[in-house]
Order: C-alpha cells, then sequence, then structure tokens
C-alpha cells in the first residue's frame, strides 16, 4: 500500500527539513517545496493527499497556491493545513475561508500538527465529518 | 500613511513572522533531539534539551499575548491614516 504523501510548502530550509524529519518518522511520504511557482508544480506533478502550506513565500503565497488549487477540479479535493508565521489578525479568518482544513500560527506542537493532519486526511476520505 | 508610521504598522507582522519561524526551528529540532529521530540522549542531554524546549515555549507565550494584543492596533492605524 502506497504511503500517505504530503507535499510541505515554506521558503525557510530549516523548517522544510524539521517537518520532513518529523513526518517520515510517523509514516508519511514527503515532498517539499520552497515557493509558490514550485508548490503549483508539485501539486500537479505528484498529487499529494495533504498540502501543508506557510502562507509568506515567494513568487505569490499561500493563498496564490490555495487559490490555484482550488480552481483544479483535480485538485481541489486535497486538504490544505496553513502554518504559517504571520499574525492572526487578517489571515487565520482568511484562509479559513479560502478552503484551508486548519490554520497554525507557529511554532505549532507536534502532536497538534500530527492530529490535525490525521483528521482532515479522514474527512477527505469521508471517513469523518468536519464537525466530528 | 507616512513611512515611519508604516514602518510601525508593519512591526507587528514583520516581528511575528520572524520569531515565530526562528521558534519553530527551535521546538521542531529540540522535539527531534527529544524524541530520539536523531539518536537516543543520555538523561543529562535530555534534560538539557528540555530546559532549551521549556524556555522557547515561554518566549512563544509572550509572542502570543504581545503580538495578538498589538496586530489589531497596527490594522487600526492602518485604516486611520
Amino acid at each position: 500500500m502506497d504511503k500517505t504523501k504530503i507535499l510541505v510548502v515554506d521558503d525557510n530550509f530549516t523548517i522544510r527539513k524539521g517537518l520532513s524529519i518529523r513526518l517520515r518518522a510517523n509514516g508519511y511520504e514527503v515532498v517539499l517545496a520552497e515557493d509558490a511557482i514550485s508548490a503549483t508544480a508539485a501539486l500537479i506533478a505528484e498529487r499529494p493527499d495533504l498540502v501543508l502550506l506557510d502562507l509568506g513565500l515567494p513568487a505569490g503565497d499561500g493563498f496564490v497556491v490555495m487559490d490555484r488549487l482550488h480552481k483544479n477540479d483535480r485538485l481541489s479535493h486535497i486538504p490544505v493545513i496553513v502554518l504559517t508565521g504571520r499574525e492572526l489578525a487578517g489571515n487565520r479568518d482568511r484562509a479559513l475561508n479560502a478552503g484551508a482544513a486548519a490554520f497554525f500560527q507557529k511554532p505549532v506542537e507536534d502532536g497538534t500538527l500530527l492530529f490535525a493532519i490525521k483528521k482532515a486526511l479522514d474527512v477527505s476520505r469521508g471517513e469523518l465529518r468536519f464537525d466530528e | 500613511m507616512t513611512k515611519p508610521t508604516q514602518r510601525i504598522a508593519d512591526l507587528p507582522a514583520y516581528l511575528s513572522h520572524e520569531l515565530r519561524n526562528a521558534l519553530a526551528c527551535i521546538h521542531q529540532f529540540g522535539n527531534i533531539l527529544v524524541d530520539g529521530l536523531a539518536g537516543k540522549l543520555t538523561g543529562e542531554q535530555r534534560e538539557y534539551v528540555s530546559i532549551i524546549l521549556e524556555n522557547a515555549s515561554k518566549i512563544r507565550s509572550v509572542l502570543d499575548t504581545a503580538l495578538d494584543g498589538v496586530a489589531p492596533a497596527a490594522s487600526k492605524i492602518r485604516t486611520k491614516i
């Protein structure tokens, strides 16, 4: 059985590396992107099961990536969890209204993030409703 | 908006981004060490990394309180001018 694939999008190399180690240790396959353009390319080429998305990115921010994802019928089902250093005001509501499954400010506890990932995957696979 | 006022208004966003990313790195790699993902630590090593993590959490609490309080005020400055 194929591993669940997560696309990690963050312009900070160290954060990409740390998330990658944590996610792989929990059995996920990880692909990485560092800006909005490479994130869009990876979405199309890799078809991840979930996206961990930073908002502050070069070449277009995380909202641009979410917009591209949701406008593509073959990608729009992929859940997005926003993990950002940006302030809450103006970003949390905008991200959730744009379709993000969850919004976290950095730093987030590993257990909290892993739980949100599992829940978002369960919802996208139809095994759980959002309000459960 | 004048440039100094713009800089004041942008300060919370700048601080949030820079400090939260740095804290996230400390948290991620501290927990990677504590959880043994980079090899088993001695008791003493584990204790020291835990001290780093505890203090990173304190900084995070200060940031949450300070920046989430500051950001809405800065937004008001932006809209008034």
